[in-house]
């Protein structure tokens, strides 16, 4: 030790003793509380063991599994999930690559409409779904907008009764809040794009559609990919919107997406093993879906010239 | 793969530039038409919440909707306060949030530096595995660990408490991650200079790497506290008991309630974006920035 310490082993050794040090408070905390977690989720997923007893769980092996792959209301809250995430997705990718090209096109007002499109980002999830709460109302503003450009006066669209107007509402509500985010990102990834590139197509005679279609849609791949698969997932987790919706008075079936049912049977069922095989089997889908953003990204890595 | 480098922290805003050719008057209409639209739909609830917050509900859902106050109907936001029981529990509630989320905040940004710090300028053995190790948590989604996470708090015996509703999360894989990036361009030169000094490498983390972070410290800030402003799910499981719920709880309540008025409903959802709607205004770039930053994920 003394005959190192004059020598870079000594600093280096020295040097890693710190870095193990502040690298620790935070891997103990992972283990802890990310970790441990998720491998007692897939353990308690083949026991029985209810919320309020004390009686110690019971093995059941595959029966959590068993009983909620023949459960209606199981395939039910994928199939909410998955209409959900869907639409959702959809309009995000979409809509949002529409706003940051025509945003970015007018330079003038870049910064005023990347502020008032990210500004509903601002509020939280349960003040967004209160709010919209009001506009889905009967005699709210959706069905006023609604009835104005359809001419339909006095009709109600029943937005929070229907099962489809119901699914069609949290999109709504969700695409709202998040529009702007996703445009933020898409207009980092425009102006990464070398300006070079548009001049030489400009040159070479191309329209702006051209110029878009040829140029920068494909260089935006990558943005497009992440956009994607963190839209995705992030809808995956969507709650808040749902949760309240239902606690006003919606009908829960339509808008039963997977979170809300892993609370519902935790929480108001007491069944802890049934909701952990569901919590697993919600990360085994996200885990999928970025397995495969991984595998895509891979092999489709563009590069600048 | 995009880095987050530290110019493009200092600089959310800037953004590259597109050459605009001539376009037809029908692309100039088309792209107005869609913006103009997109604004509309995008403003229209938040100027709603805002309007409908003074107005008495046989205003606010009067067909077709006024938009004007004809006057300040204050009650809205005293009825929002007192609540429809009148226990003020509001107020209890809006400083449980304050206190949550700048508890999680501080601990966060300090835990999430030292460690990136840790991770990006002491390469010791497994320190790649250690930097995996945390990433791999970025794909643990919290829905999903809530349950037993749930079970470990409430075995603690921490339900009702603000070190429940706080412990879940000290700190994120994704701040760690951000910060390494950050700190790996962090200039090398500083550091041994200060070491030479004398300095302790505590002291260096204190008195170097923690005064010049702050773009990247403040994105986290922002991100980690507006999060968890808005945590629904996770005080749902913990907190039973009026006095300890937080903001969103009592929002879901207060709109659920069969007595609630429609201007006292947006009025509780005023004072609860206030915080929010002021640190946008103030700090609108570090907001903006921390959307950017999520494509720098990828790296």
């Amino acid at each position: 030790m003394k005959r190192h310490s004059r020598q870079g082993g000594g600093i280096e050794r020295q040097k890693a003793r710190w870095g193990w040090g502040f690298v620790l408070p935070a891997l103990v905390f992972f283990g802890l509380f990310s970790f441990y977690p998720i491998f007692n989720a897939l353990y308690m997923s083949f026991f029985k063991k209810n919320l309020l007893s004390l009686a110690p769980p019971q093995f059941i092996g595959i029966g959590n599994y068993a009983f909620l792959f023949r459960s209606p209301e199981f395939w039910n809250s994928l199939k909410a999930s998955a209409i959900f995430t869907a639409c959702t997705f959809s309009l995000l990718v979409g809509v949002s690559l529409l706003l940051a090209v025509f945003i970015v096109s007018r330079k003038h007002i870049q910064k005023l409409m990347q502020m008032a499109f990210f500004s509903p980002a601002v509020v939280s999830s349960v003040v967004a779904a209160s709010v919209w709460l009001l506009i889905f109302d009967p005699r709210g503003l959706g069905n006023q907008v609604v009835n104005a450009i359809l001419q339909t006066p006095g009709v109600d669209h029943r937005w929070l009764a229907s099962a489809t107007m119901l699914r069609l509402s949290t999109v709504l509500v969700y695409f709202w809040k998040y529009v702007g985010y996703f445009t933020i990102i898409y207009i980092a990834g425009l102006s990464s794009i070398p300006r070079t590139l548009h001049e030489a197509a400009r040159i070479d005679g191309a329209s702006s559609w051209q110029d878009f279609w040829y140029v920068t849609f494909p260089l935006l791949k990558p943005t497009t990919l992440l956009v994607s698969v963190v839209s995705m997932i992030q809808c995956l987790r969507t709650f808040s919107t749902q949760y309240v919706f239902t606690q006003a008075g919606a009908p829960r079936g339509p808008i039963d997406v997977i979170t809300l049912s892993i609370y519902n049977t935790a929480i108001r069922d007491h069944q802890i093993g049934r909701a952990s095989a569901l919590s697993i089997i919600l990360f085994g889908i996200m885990l999928l879906l970025s397995w495969g953003q991984f595998r895509i990204s891979r092999s489709e890595d563009v590069s600048y010239l | 793969m995009s880095v987050i480098s530290r110019s493009s922290l200092q600089n959310p805003g800037s953004g590259g530039r597109l050459p605009v050719a001539p376009r037809s008057h029908l692309t100039t209409v088309v792209i107005w038409a869609v913006l103009g639209g997109m604004a509309l739909y995008v403003l229209a609830p938040l100027v709603f919440m805002l309007t409908a917050s003074f107005m008495p509900a046989k205003d606010v859902m009067r067909m077709p909707y006024p938009w004007i106050p004809r006057g300040l109907h204050w009650q809205n936001f005293w009825q929002a306060i007192r609540g429809n029981d009148g226990s003020f529990v509001y107020v209890r509630n809006i400083l449980n949030s304050i206190i949550v989320a700048t508890a999680i905040t501080v601990s966060t940004v300090l835990l999430a530096t030292l460690t990136g710090y840790g991770l990006a300028k002491f390469p010791f053995k497994g320190s790649k595995a250690v930097l995996l190790f945390i990433v791999a948590t970025m794909m643990v989604p919290f829905q999903a660990v809530m349950i037993p996470l749930y079970m470990i708090v409430t075995n603690m015996g921490l339900q009702d408490s603000y070190g429940g509703l706080i412990l879940p999360f000290l700190v994120n894989a994704f701040g760690v991650f951000l910060m390494r990036q950050y700190l790996l361009t962090f200039p090398d030169e500083m550091l041994d200079a200060a070491r030479i000094d004398g300095a302790g490498e505590l002291q260096i983390f204190w008195r170097v790497i923690v005064p010049n972070s702050w773009p990247a410290m403040a994105t986290l800030a922002i991100l980690t506290f507006r999060s968890q402003w808005d945590n629904l799910i996770w005080p749902l499981l913990v907190v039973q008991r009026e006095e300890m719920k937080t903001i969103p709880l009592y929002i879901t309540r207060f709109a659920s309630e069969k007595y609630t008025d429609e201007g006292a409903m947006m009025a509780a959802a005023v004072i609860a974006s206030f915080p929010m709607i002021v640190l946008f205004i103030a700090l609108a770039k570090y907001f903006v920035g921390g959307a950017k930053l999520f494509a720098a994920r990828k790296g």
